[in-house]
């Protein structure tokens, strides 16, 4: 039987998210089953029959995972071997010298490098920043590397050699050697062909370290759903990649996860009309932000993993390590919260499983929030007293009783949220406070209007399905691919007919890849971005442009863009850093409401604690079957997510099944 | 003050840390000079009205320390009435709060209301500063004015905009006015972008609340330094490192800590120190607090907020004519890195015994400074700084890691890319220096070897490194690390550098820095 199902799946470290729809619209299906770190296939396959379907009714598959950075932050990593230019060979060790820690000798300043230093070859070769040869790489030096790595018992193999960003040749020459020598390789040009020697070897290091894992993963997926273009992974620069594109380059699916949800929220702002979203993803032990800009997530090159970096167009998450289990500290200098955290085990107090510190899930709980009578995932019953216990003594030292703290606590929680969403706005030049706050994630509807509340924010949309929003990205994402590369070329006197053709080379490189996926190309957009800065400067600003390019429309726009940014421009001359090419296809799957697959729960009251209110009975209203507008004080909850309306704000769904809570303010 | 809703306190302290980084990020991202944006050589900070510091970003503790100085001695010369919107006021003196001329401040009153209610304060390197010596690190100098540009504090904007006057006889003192107003512009945006935090969190808050949670800040700082000096037993403790050389007869300079710990309460007495040095390894009484402020802060042994309150337990001790209160015309370049790392090492040194297993072993406590500077056809120079690193010190616990930055300092290196497609220099190598770290129970992390070879025919090189004879202690039995060594290789002949000095480099040199491993803990 042929299958008719699209499937999302977001593999979290607790759980695992799925999505099912039905192409024609008439159906989509939700569940959460527990992750399976030792076998993820096998939790993918269960997560399926907890829609009711089977490897036969699936058509297309798209997931997104950690496991990948699971495997680089845990360190569970195979042998890898790093190729270096002769003289720079433990470029992974010196790093950029940089503690991480300014104040505390405990903590090792820096993460040990991914190889270590006998893995680490220097090869005798050199290129200037030209990309000219300055010591050819010959024959007798492959062999010698050669017979090197087959004495040194290594699975994979990172090359990262000096300046091959501007000229990739002996890279080849190395690739070209080595190809029968060891059964997994990557090469810096490919991967990250960007200058900074230490940037790029990390990021190409982290690639070949997660091959063997990614490749072995991918391949028994592929044997147990063998559903060939239609099987996909997430790319963390947000879009659908093919499995055969993810073994060459694993770390695609870095932060895959994450940049799903963020997928699915543009999207969904692009279907709402809202200009300005900031998106809120509260989970156990981290809360994600980024923002999105008319339709479009921002990007960022860099992000650090396990304290390394790695540098390839993401979007722009933002993580900071505060969610439901932070722990809630009272010291000598004040309150905190996080970043310690309870994590899953022993969890929450409230979760019943021997946590015996106060988190931010403890203080939702005290505040009647949370359903008592519910069982998270399945498995977890609220222990609301227990909650209470942590929480009053920290009430007690600040002389006020547990429920006023645990009001504080959230407002503290709230304003750590807030630095977050300050940075990812200031970052890009933006005012916060124009921004619909977008919130998924199991925390993100409960704190989102208090959050918006303190920001300044009028409106928060809770998205259908945003307990699983995740894996709706995974499968709503507009089909699209992305290069970018170093060019360093000055804008004056710039060569037209030159960079026209290096435009056309790389829109050829974006485009490739998604008509192998099956991407029909008619209808692929190419979206071109320069990355511009003064001649003086480092740091590249993104600025968009149409082709053919017009040199003095890109230079006004950077100006522009420049000023916005940073309040001032100048004359200086100006330099296109990078190039970045984007092929798009838009999605046209479209939503049913969903169908979470438990029985609705009648509306009912509960006391509840808010903020200038005090503890009042509080309606409980059921997500699946909520029409019209309420009023806050209001709970509206379905069996995964919890929206809090609080006093002063309203809540209206619309017909798909998404909330749009607005403060008193707007 | 108990009336103050304590979560409030904590949402203005988030608050204040976000602008701060803002801040930061604003330099960051716009500098033009590699020094700002590759090395990241800046600090930021919010302060109360008085200056005292309340809110810092993730920057380079050595700043930070000073910074709480800042603004309180700017104000004894500029006072409070004498300000009005839109102003902003550039300086650079060491005796206003500062450390040395290449650090240069641009501080904002930030005005709610007509209300003086905080600053915003930027600090950033500047690679150039005019001078004797390009870079204006001149080793020989006997006094300020053989250093840099002297740049009192003077209004580089007011509510009209930039002061035009001021920026061009800044620019006209410098040797890279191109990036240097690059850099300026940057500053000033950064504290406009504190400008409008510091206004937003009163609006929300309330003027008078949040003048109130400033205070409320400084109180809690001070009770937690408070708390972490009642864990170390009373007594009087003694230590004392030395800088390289120093003293008239060129032997190595003392530095000495004298540290009384009585209950909640520390006197840091700093007066056995020698004297005035005839170069520029003497530093400001501010950068010697900053100093003490920091090792204080890392001997808790905790988390703790950075406020100027947690100053108010300590009672920190320089002796007038000693080379950390030299006078306001002496030579400070070098020293605000160098002879700062002495004091947190003497403090080390003193309280070895005490509390060991808070402290590391000896580091790269230097700033490890090789600056090249080319000079151009049209008269400007091309500078590039670079500052090294070298072997952490042991722990009771670990071993030092390798090539990584120590206390004071936290400035990154230049990528090899970046110097050789910017700067007529090729790098020959870059490596860790294997076996360099002190044997021990842990033993230190290994330093790293850098090579220049210059491919124009003139380069003006300035070194500034210490612990190239003084080498970083072992601790409880560990042994020292391997010293830092600079060589000169030239037409085959290889002759050792001064830590120390400037000199006139030409086509096809080859100079090689070796950074200095960490000492070892513990007997091997």
């Amino acid at each position: 039987m042929r299958g008719e199902w699209d499937i999302g799946t977001d593999i979290g470290g607790t759980f695992t998210d799925i999505i099912a729809v039905r192409p024609d619209g008439g159906e989509t299906r939700i569940a959460k089953v527990p992750s399976r770190p030792a076998g993820p296939v096998r939790a993918m396959l269960e997560a399926l029959g907890a829609v009711g379907l089977s490897a036969g009714d699936v058509r297309r598959f798209v997931h997104g995972t950690t496991r990948v950075t699971n495997a680089l932050v845990e360190e569970r990593l195979p042998k890898v071997a790093l190729v270096a230019t002769e003289g720079f060979e433990d470029v992974l060790e010196i790093g950029r010298y940089r503690r991480r820690e300014l104040y505390r000798l405990d903590v090792a300043p820096k993460a040990p490098p991914l190889v270590p230093p006998i893995l680490c070859f220097g090869l005798r070769e050199r290129l200037d920043h030209t990309g000219k040869v300055l010591r050819p790489l010959d024959g007798a030096e492959l062999d010698r590397l050669a017979a090197w790595l087959k004495g040194s018992g290594v699975e994979s193999v990172a090359v990262s050699l000096l300046h091959a960003y501007a000229n990739p040749v002996h890279e080849r020459m190395v690739a070209e050697r080595l190809r029968e020598v060891v059964p997994h390789l990557c090469v810096s040009h490919e991967v990250n062909p960007e200058a900074r020697e230490y940037e790029r070897a990390s990021s190409t290091a982290f690639n070949a370290a997660a091959m063997p894992v990614a490749v072995d993963y991918l391949t028994e997926l592929e044997e147990r759903l063998p559903i060939g273009a239609g099987l996909q992974v997430f790319h963390s620069a947000g879009a659908m990649v093919p499995v055969p594109a993810v073994k060459k380059r694993p770390l695609v699916m870095a932060a895959s996860g994450p940049a799903a949800g963020v997928s699915a929220s543009a999207r969904l702002a692009r279907e709402l009309g809202r200009d300005r979203v900031l998106t809120f993803d509260m989970g156990g032990t981290t809360t994600d932000v980024c923002l999105i800009v008319d339709g479009q997530a921002e990007m960022t090159d860099t992000r650090m993993i396990g304290g390394r970096p790695l540098r390839q167009p993401m979007l722009a998450v933002h993580s900071i390590g505060a969610g439901g289990g932070s722990i809630v500290k009272l010291g000598a200098g004040g309150l905190s919260v996080g970043p310690e955290s309870a994590g899953s085990e022993p969890g929450p107090a409230c979760y019943g499983r021997g946590g015996a510190r106060a988190t931010i899930t403890d203080a939702n709980a005290v505040l009647g929030y949370l359903d008592p009578e519910a069982r998270l995932g399945d498995t977890i019953q609220l222990d609301v007293e227990a909650a209470r216990r942590v929480v009053a003594p920290i009430g007690e030292a600040l002389g006020m009783g547990v429920e006023e703290a645990a009001l504080g606590i959230l407002r503290v929680a709230n304003a750590a949220m807030a630095r977050a969403l300050r940075r990812v706005t200031v970052e890009r030049g933006v005012d916060g406070r124009d921004c619909a706050l977008l919130a998924f994630g199991g925390g993100g509807p409960m704190h989102a209007a208090g959050l918006a509340e303190m920001y300044g924010l009028r409106e928060v949309i809770v998205p259908a399905a945003s307990s699983a929003f995740s894996a709706l990205g995974c499968l709503t994402a507009d089909f699209s691919f992305l290069q970018q590369r170093t060019l360093r070329l000055a804008l004056a006197g710039l060569d037209a007919a030159g960079f026209a053709a290096r435009v056309e080379e790389m829109e050829a490189e974006a485009r490739g890849p998604l008509i192998a996926n099956g991407v029909e190309p008619e209808g692929i957009a190419m979206e071109h971005v320069a990355l511009m800065r003064y001649a003086a400067q480092s740091e590249a600003t993104p600025v968009p442009f149409s082709v053919p390019l017009e040199s003095a429309v890109l230079e006004a726009n950077f100006h522009a863009r420049h000023r916005q940014l940073y309040g001032y421009a100048t004359n200086e001359p100006c330099v296109i850093e990078a190039l970045r090419v984007q092929a798009r296809k838009p999605s046209t799957v479209a939503l049913a409401r969903p169908d979470v697959g438990r029985p609705v729960r009648p509306s009912r009251v509960r006391d509840c604690v808010f903020p200038g209110l005090g503890k009042v009975s509080t309606v409980i209203l059921p997500r699946e079957t909520m029409s019209g507008a309420v009023a806050g004080p209001a709970i509206i909850e379905d069996a995964w997510s919890t929206t809090v309306v609080p006093p002063g704000w309203r809540a209206r769904g619309d017909a798909a099944g998404n909330l749009f809570l607005t403060g008193a303010v707007a | 003050m108990s009336a103050l809703d304590p979560f409030a306190v904590e949402v203005i302290r988030h608050g204040l840390s976000a602008a701060a980084e803002e801040m930061s990020l604003v330099v960051v991202r716009s500098a033009r000079s590699p020094l700002l944006r590759e090395a990241g050589d800046l600090s930021s900070a919010i302060t109360d009205a008085e200056g005292g510091l309340v809110g810092q970003g993730r920057d380079i503790p050595v700043h930070l320390g000073a910074m709480a100085y800042t603004v309180k001695e700017l104000l004894k010369v500029c006072p409070a009435e004498t300000l009005k919107e839109g102003d902003s006021l550039i300086y650079n003196l060491g005796i206003l709060g500062g450390n040395h001329l290449n650090d240069v401040k641009v501080a904002r009153p930030i005005f709610v209301e007509g209300r003086l209610v905080a600053w915003g304060l930027s600090l950033a390197h500047w690679p150039d500063v005019g001078g004797t010596w390009p870079g204006s690190y001149y080793a020989k100098a006997v006094d300020t004015f053989q250093e840099a540009m002297r740049i009192p504090p003077v209004p580089i904007t007011s509510a009209a905009g930039v002061n035009r006057a001021v920026l061009d006889m800044v620019l006209h003192n410098v040797r890279d006015p191109v990036s240097c107003e690059g850099d300026l512009m940057a500053q000033i945006a950064a504290t406009q972008a504190a400008e409008r935090r510091i206004r937003e969190l009163c609006a929300v808050h309330g003027t008078q609340a949040f003048v109130d949670v400033m205070a409320r800040l400084h109180d809690l700082s001070e009770a937690e330094m408070r708390e972490a000096i009642r864990e170390i037993p009373d007594g009087a403790y003694e230590g004392e490192d030395f800088l390289d050389d120093g003293r008239p007869d060129g032997s190595p300079a003392r530095v000495h800590a004298r540290i009384l710990i009585n209950g909640d309460e520390a006197v840091i007495d700093l007066s056995g120190s020698d004297d005035r040095m005839q170069n520029f390894c003497n530093t400001t009484p501010y950068i010697a607090r900053s100093a003490v402020a920091y090792a204080m802060r890392v001997m808790s042994g905790r988390e703790m907020q950075q406020n100027a309150g947690a100053l108010r337990p300590l009672t920190i001790v320089t002796r007038p004519g000693s080379m950390l209160e030299p006078g306001w015309n002496a030579a400070v370049a070098a020293g605000n890195h160098e002879t700062a790392a002495r004091i947190v090492d003497a403090m080390f040194r003193a309280m070895e015994r005490v509390i060991p297993e808070r402290l590391s072993a000896g580091g790269p406590t230097t700033s490890g400074l090789l600056s090249f500077a080319e000079p151009m056809p049209d008269g400007g120079w091309r500078m590039l700084y670079e500052v090294h690193g070298g072997g952490e010190g042991a722990r009771h616990d670990r071993d030092g890691s390798p090539a990584t930055r120590v206390h004071l300092t936290n400035t990154s290196n230049t990528p090899a890319e970046m110097i050789e497609a910017n700067y007529a220099i090729r790098l020959e190598r870059q490596a860790i220096r294997r076996g360099s770290g002190g044997a021990g129970a842990h033993r230190g992390g290994d330093g790293i070897v850098r090579s220049y070879r210059i491919l124009c025919d003139e380069m003006w090189l300035t070194t500034c490194v210490e612990r190239t004879k003084i080498r970083p202690y072992g601790m409880g039995g560990g042994e020292a690390g391997q010293p830092f060594r600079i060589v000169l290789e030239r037409a085959g002949v290889q002759t050792e550098l001064q830590g120390k000095a400037n000199l006139l480099l030409k086509r096809g040199d080859v100079v090689t820095l070796e950074g200095c491993g960490g000492g070892g803990f513990g007997a091997a």
